[in-house]
C-alpha cells in the first residue's frame, strides 16, 4: 500500500484540478457532501486500477513533465480509453471490476493490523468501477464501489454535465477497531444495560470470584463502525446564481472501553477480606449508537464587481442510548467501618445529549480600484440541547450508613425521580455570532497590502441549579451514592442542616468569550524571483467565568519565498506571538459552589479547602511567548526527479510555575521522488519528529484538609508546601519512512512499497520530597522515570499485475507487517486483570505481532 | 502459510518476464490508448539549421506550386517565402514520414534526405514574405484572431501564431515552453488553403503530429462561418 505524502497528495490535487478525466479521481470540489477520499485497506486511493500513465504526457505545447510553481514534478496523467456507447452517438463509456480473495496469515487479529481495515478471509470486491461522458454535451456519469466486508465498503456515483450542474450520492461503511482483546466481565455489552454473569453478586462478590469471571470471559473486539450516506445537488438557478443542497448522515454502531467508577480505591488498599477494600473502579463498555445527520445549502453570486454568498449548516446529532447501567461486583464498605444502610450495586452515567446545530452565514464582496476587495462576512449559530435530565441516582431502598454523629443515609426515593431536579429538560443553547471586514489592495505589480477586522462571540445562555425541590438540599449525589458511602462528609450535596459545611458544585458554569482580532499585512515583490510578507495580528481575547478576564496576543510573521538560489525554490517562514492578559485569578468559580449559599458554615469556622494553588497557570490563560519557524526546499534534479526537504520547529515558552512551562517541536522531512517516463516512478521519504512537554505542579497536603491553613492556596502554604513540588517532562520521537518503487515491465507490472513508523515516548520526573507522591511509601523504589512507551510498525506491500487477454488480467498481491508495542499503562495484565476493586477489560495492543495477507483479483474490462 | 507464499511473489514475477511477449493489455487497468505508429512528437523539436545556398539549388521541383520566389502559384497552395524554416522542415518530414498525406507531396518528399529537407527549408524561409495586404482590423476574423470567443471556448490565435500573424515569439526563460519555431507564419496565406488547412483540423483527418492535435482542440471550435471569417482576414493582411 503506497502512503500518500502531504506533497505527492499536492501533487495529486493540482494534477486533477486540470487532468482531462477528473471525474475518475477524487480531486477536491466543491461538492458540499460525501468526504473527500474514498479508499480502503485494498487501495486507499480508491482508484489506483484506474491510474494508467499516459505516455502522451500533461500537454501537446510543452515537451517533458512540466512542474509546479515551486518545482515539484506533476505526474503523468492517466487515461482512460472509452468505447463508443452505441453508433454515432457522443456518449463514450469505460468500466472495469475486479473481483478476488483474500488470505490472511500470523497474527491477523493483531490491532494494529485491523485498525482501519475489517480484513477477512473470503471474496471481496477490489473495485467496480463505470464511467460515461458524453463529449458534445459535456454530461458524465461515474459510479465506483468497492467491497472488504459489511463494515468495510463504498459506493459512490457522481453525475453532472460541466459547467451546468452536479450530483453525488454516496454510501459507505469505515471500521475502527480499538482493541481486539477485552475480556469484559458484562453481558450486554454493546447495550446500555451491563448485568453481572452467574456467579457475580452485585454490592457483594468477593476478589476471587471476580477474577475468576474475569478468567472466564470471551475475547472480545471493541471497535464501531460509521455508516455514512449523502446526497449533493449543485447547479446554475438563474444567470450567475449558484445554488447548492447536501444532506449526510452518518452512523455510528459499536463499542467503546469506558470507566465505572464507585469512588476510588487506590487509596484504600485490600483490608485482607475476601471482599477487599472500600471503593471500587471499573473498566466497563459502553454503547456507541450515534447519528449525526448534516443539512448544507447555499447560494453564491460571482458576478464581475460583486460577490455574494449564503450558507446554511444544520447538524443534528442523536445519541440512541441515553444512558449506561452497570452492575458493581464490589461490596463497597465505608471507611468508619460500620455497615452500610444497603449496598451500592448499580452505577450509571448519563452518555451524550441529543445536540441541535444551526449556523447561517452571508458574505459579501467588492473589487475596488488598485486590484483590491473590500469582503464583509457576518455569521449567527446557535447550539441547543434540551434532553430530558436524569434523576441524580437509580438506586432503590437507602444508601449511605449512620453512626453516631454520621448521619449520611440516602433515601433513593427522594433523588431517583425526575421530581428531584430543578427542571426537568436540559434547556442548554450557546449562541455565537462572527463579524469579518477585510480590505486588500494591489495598487502595483510588487507590492499589496491587507487589512481585517474580526469579532466573535459565544455567548453561553445554558442557566442550570443542581437543587433537589423534594429534599431543599443543593448539589448532587456523588458517583450514584457510592462515595457517600465511602467517607463520611462526601455525598456531594449541600443543605442548612447535616451537609451545611459541604462545599460542593451547584451550577453550570456558563463558559464563552468574545474575540476581537485586527490583522495588519503587506507583501513586497522583491526583483522578480523573490518575495516578501510581513502580518501583524493582535487578538484580544474577554473569556467569560475564567481565570482571566482578558488576553491579548500580539503575532508578527514574517515570510519568504525565493527562486533565486538557482533551480531551487525556497520558502522560509519566522512567527513570534507574545501573550499576556489581566490579573489571574485562580478560582473564579466560588459563584458556582455551595460555600456562595446563604446558610453555608465554615467547618470548624475554616472557609472552604482552596480552590487550586494560587501559582496555577491553566495553559491557555497564562503569559506565553511562541516561537515558530520552518523552511521548506524544493530541488529540481534534472527533468525527472525531485528533492524536497522540510526543517520546521516551534518553542512556547509559559510563564507558569505550576502548570504548563515549555512546549518544543522540532522536525524534519525529506523526499525523493522520480519519474523517467511514465511506466516507472520511485520515491523515498523520511520524517523525524522530536517533542518535549515540560509541566510543574504541587500536591497538596491531605493531612490539613479540613484543618487550619487548607484554605490558604498559596505555593509554600500548609496546604500546597515547597516540599509537595514536582515536575516532569515529557519527550517523544517519532520517525517514519517509505520506499515505493512501480515498473510496468510491459509483460507485467511491478508495485513495491514500504512503509515505517516508529514512536518513542520518555517520562521522567522529580520531585522536591516524598510528600509529593502519592503513595510515599512507593520512594525508594522509584529511578525518576516511567518506562518508555514504544511503538513500531513496519509494512511491505507488494503486487503483480498481468493481462490474460485484452480484457482480463490478474493482480497478485501481498502485505507482510510486522510491529512492537510497549506502554506501561497495560503492564501487569498478563496474569489477571483484577486487582483488589479494580477490574480492567482490556489487556492491551499485541506486544509484538506478525501479520500477514495475500490474494489474488480478476480484472475485467467492461 | 502466508511466510512461505510471500517469497515466491518475485520468484513469480521473473518468472513471467521470462514468458514470450503477449499483446500489452493492461488487465489490471483501463489500457492506454496506443500511439498511432506514424506519430511524430514536436514537443521537443530544436529549431533547425540548413544550408539556404544548397536549398535553393534543390527547389527547382519545388517552384512548379510553390513560386520561384516561394509565392505559391494557386491559391490552393501554400506560400512558403518567410515561412519558419523549422516548420517547413517538420512538415516535409511528416511527408517524407508518412505522418502526413497527400498524393503530390509524399512522392516529393520520399527520395529527400534529412539534409536535403533542413536546406530546402532554410532557403524557403530565407526569401522574403508575401508583401502586406489592408485587413480589416474590426472584422470578424480579426476579433476571433486577436481576442478569440471565450463564450464559445474559442481561443485568440495570436496566442501562438502571433498578434501579427508572422509566427510566435519567442520568450527566453527557464520554463518548460512549446515548440515556437514549429507553429507556422499564417500572415499572407491564401484564403482557399487557410480554409482547407482550418477545415481539415476541424473534421480530425489531419494526421499524426502533437501539432495537430492541439489544432484539432482549436478547430471543433470553430464552424464554417469563423473559418470563412479567419481565412479571409489572414489572406488580407
Amino acid at each position: 500500500m503506497r502512503t500518500i505524502r502531504p506533497m505527492s497528495c499536492a501533487i495529486v490535487l493540482a494534477l486533477l484540478a486540470g487532468a482531462p478525466l477528473a471525474h475518475a479521481s477524487d480531486g477536491s470540489d466543491t461538492m458540499r457532501v460525501g468526504d473527500m477520499q474514498y479508499g480502503n485497506g485494498l487501495d486507499p486511493r480508491g482508484w489506483s486500477p484506474l491510474m494508467t500513465p499516459d505516455a502522451d504526457g500533461m500537454s501537446w505545447l510543452h515537451p517533458g513533465m512540466l512542474r509546479t510553481p515551486s518545482g515539484a514534478l506533476y505526474p503523468y496523467p492517466y487515461t482512460l480509453a472509452g468505447k463508443p456507447l452505441g453508433q454515432g452517438g457522443d456518449w463514450t463509456y469505460w468500466g472495469l471490476l475486479q473481483l478476488g480473495y483474500i488470505h490472511l496469515g500470523g497474527d491477523s487479529d493483531a490491532e494494529f493490523f485491523r485498525q482501519y481495515t475489517d480484513w477477512k478471509n473470503g471474496a471481496v470486491l477490489g473495485l467496480w468501477a463505470m464511467g460515461f461522458d458524453n463529449r458534445a454535451t459535456g454530461g458524465y456519469v461515474e459510479f465506483r464501489g468497492s467491497r472488504i466486508s459489511g463494515d468495510d465498503q463504498y459506493y459512490r456515483v457522481r453525475a453532472g454535465r460541466y459547467g451546468h450542474y452536479k450530483f453525488q450520492a454516496f454510501y459507505r461503511d469505515i471500521p475502527h477497531t480499538v482493541s481486539t482483546n477485552a475480556f469484559p466481565i458484562w453481558q450486554g455489552i454493546g447495550g446500555g444495560d451491563l448485568t453481572l454473569p452467574a456467579g457475580l453478586t452485585p454490592g457483594g462478590s468477593t476478589i476471587a470470584a471476580v477474577q475468576q469471571a474475569s478468567d472466564a470471559a470471551p475475547r472480545r473486539t471493541i471497535a464501531l463502525t460509521r455508516t455514512r450516506s449523502g446526497l449533493s445537488l449543485e447547479g446554475q438557478l438563474y444567470r450567475d446564481w449558484i445554488g447548492f443542497a447536501s444532506i449526510t448522515n452518518e452512523e455510528r454502531d459499536g463499542t467503546r472501553l469506558w470507566g465505572g467508577p464507585m469512588f476510588f480505591n487506590f487509596a484504600f488498599p485490600g483490608t485482607g477480606s475476601p471482599f477487599g477494600g472500600n471503593g471500587g473502579v471499573l473498566e466497563t463498555v459502553r454503547p456507541i449508537d450515534f447519528t449525526t445527520t448534516d443539512v448544507n445549502l447555499g447560494l453564491r453570486r460571482v458576478g464581475k464587481v460583486w460577490h455574494f454568498n449564503a450558507l446554511y449548516n444544520g447538524s443534528f446529532f442523536r445519541d440512541h442510548k441515553s444512558t449506561l447501567d452497570y452492575q458493581n461486583p464490589f461490596l463497597i464498605t465505608n471507611v468508619i467501618g460500620v455497615p452500610n444502610a444497603g449496598p451500592v450495586v448499580d452505577g450509571e452515567y448519563s452518555l451524550e445529549p441529543d445536540n441541535d446545530y444551526h449556523n447561517l452565514r452571508l458574505e459579501l464582496s467588492r473589487q475596488l480600484k488598485w486590484r483590491g476587495e473590500l469582503s464583509l462576512a457576518a455569521a449567527y449559530g446557535t447550539m441547543r440541547q434540551d434532553d430530558a435530565l436524569l434523576p441524580p441516582v437509580n438506586c432503590t431502598g437507602t444508601l449511605g450508613f449512620a453512626a453516631g454523629p454520621f448521619q449520611q443515609l440516602i433515601p433513593c426515593e427522594l433523588w431517583n425521580t425526575p421530581a428531584a431536579l430543578s427542571r426537568t429538560h436540559a434547556n442548554a443553547r450557546i449562541d455565537t455570532q462572527l463579524f469579518d471586514a477585510k480590505i486588500t489592495f494591489h495598487p502595483g505589480r510588487n507590492f499589496g497590502w491587507h487589512a481585517d477586522l474580526r469579532y466573535y462571540n459565544e455567548d453561553n445562555k445554558t442557566d442550570y441549579l443542581a437543587y433537589n425541590p423534594l429534599t431543599g438540599q443543593y448539589g448532587y449525589i456523588s458517583e450514584n451514592g457510592s462515595q457517600g458511602s465511602v467517607v463520611p462528609g462526601e455525598v456531594g450535596i449541600f443543605d442548612n442542616g447535616y451537609y451545611a459545611t459541604s462545599n460542593v458544585q451547584v451550577a453550570n458554569v456558563p463558559f464563552g468569550y468574545r474575540d476581537t482580532l485586527l490583522e495588519l499585512g503587506a507583501d513586497w515583490n522583491v526583483g522578480t524571483s523573490d518575495a516578501l510578507s510581513l502580518v501583524y495580528t493582535f487578538d484580544h481575547n474577554q473569556p467569560r467565568h475564567r481565570e482571566r478576564t482578558r488576553l491579548d496576543e500580539q503575532r508578527i510573521k514574517l515570510s519568504w519565498v525565493s527562486r533565486s538560489l538557482g533551480d531551487a525554490t525556497v520558502r522560509a517562514s519566522f512567527e513570534y506571538g507574545d501573550r499576556d492578559g489581566g490579573a489571574y485569578n485562580h478560582d473564579p468559580y466560588e459563584a458556582y459552589y455551595s460555600a456562595s449559599l446563604p446558610g453555608y458554615t465554615p467547618a470548624d469556622g475554616i472557609a472552604p479547602t482552596a480552590f487550586t494553588v494560587d501559582a496555577m497557570r491553566k495553559y491557555d490563560m497564562s503569559d506565553r511567548k511562541e516561537t515558530k519557524a520552518r523552511v521548506i526546499l524544493i530541488y529540481p534534479l534534472a527533468d525527472s526527479s525531485t528533492v524536497s526537504a522540510t526543517f520546521y520547529g516551534s518553542r512556547d515558552r509559559y510563564d507558569a510555575r505550576i502548570g504548563r512551562q515549555d512546549t518544543r517541536s522540532t522536525g524534519f522531512t525529506g523526499e525523493w521522488d522520480w519519474q523517467p517516463a511514465p511506466h516507472t516512478n520511485a520515491s523515498v521519504y523520511i520524517g523525524a519528529e522530536t517533542t518535549r512537554l515540560k509541566l510543574a505542579n504541587v500536591a497538596d497536603n491531605e493531612a490539613i484538609v479540613g484543618a487550619p491553613g487548607s484554605e490558604d492556596p498559596s505555593f509554600g502554604g500548609p496546604l500546597y508546601p515547597f516540599e509537595n513540588y514536582w515536575h516532569d517532562l515529557d519527550r517523544e520521537r517519532d520517525y517514519n519512512a517509505g520506499i515505493t518503487f512501480a515498473h510496468d515491465f510491459g509483460r507485467v507490472k511491478l508495485d513495491l512499497a514500504w512503509n515505517y513508523t516508529q514512536s518513542l515516548s520518555q517520562l521522567d520526573y522529580d520531585y522536591a520530597s516524598p510528600g509529593a507522591l502519592t503513595h510515599p511509601e512507593a520512594a525508594p523504589l522509584l529511578d525518576g522515570s516511567f518506562p518508555d512507551n514504544h511503538y513500531r510498525s513496519s509494512t511491505f506491500d507488494a503486487s503483480l499485475s498481468f493481462p490474460i487477454t485484452a480484457s482480463v488480467g490478474v493482480r497478485l498481491f501481498g502485505r507482510y507487517q510486522s510491529g512492537s508495542f510497549l506502554d506501561w499503562h497495560y503492564l501487569g495484565f498478563d496474569d489477571t486483570l483484577v486487582y483488589d476493586h479494580r477490574i480492567y477489560t482490556d489487556r492491551g495492543p499485541q506486544m509484538h505481532y506478525r501479520a500477514a495477507l495475500v490474494g489474488a483479483m480478476l480484472s475485467i474490462r467492461l | 502459510m502466508n511466510r512461505l507464499l510471500l517469497p515466491l511473489l518475485p520468484v513469480l514475477a521473473f518468472a513471467w518476464l521470462a514468458l514470450p511477449a503477449r499483446a500489452r493489455a493492461q488487465a489490471d487497468a483501463v489500457p492506454v490508448d496506443t500511439p498511432q505508429a506514424a506519430f511524430l512528437d514536436l514537443r521537443a523539436q530544436a529549431p533547425i539549421r540548413g544550408d539556404a545556398g544548397a536549398g535553393e539549388a534543390k527547389a527547382t521541383v519545388c517552384a512548379a506550386c510553390h513560386g520561384p520566389q516561394g509565392i505559391a502559384i494557386a491559391p490552393n497552395f501554400p506560400n512558403l517565402a518567410g515561412q519558419s524554416a523549422t516548420y517547413l522542415y517538420v512538415q516535409l518530414k511528416a511527408y517524407h514520414q508518412g505522418q502526413r498525406s497527400d498524393p503530390v507531396m509524399n512522392g516529393q518528399a520520399a527520395p529527400l534526405s534529412d539534409a536535403d529537407m533542413r536546406d530546402l527549408a532554410s532557403h524557403y524561409a530565407a526569401l522574403a514574405p508575401k508583401p502586406a495586404g489592408i485587413a480589416d482590423a474590426g472584422s470578424r476574423g480579426a476579433q476571433l484572431y486577436l481576442a478569440g470567443d471565450p463564450a464559445r471556448g474559442i481561443p485568440p490565435c495570436q496566442g501562438c501564431h502571433g498578434s501579427d500573424a508572422q509566427g510566435p515569439r519567442v520568450q527566453p526563460g527557464r520554463a518548460a515552453h512549446p515548440p515556437w519555431s514549429t507553429f507556422p507564419r499564417l500572415r499572407g496565406q491564401s484564403a482557399i488553403y487557410l480554409t482547407k488547412r482550418l477545415t481539415d483540423f476541424r473534421h480530425g483527418i489531419r494526421p499524426g503530429t502533437s501539432n495537430t492535435r492541439i489544432m484539432e482542440g482549436v478547430a471543433s471550435t470553430l464552424d464554417d462561418a469563423d473559418v470563412q471569417a479567419l481565412a479571409t482576414y489572414l489572406s488580407s493582411l
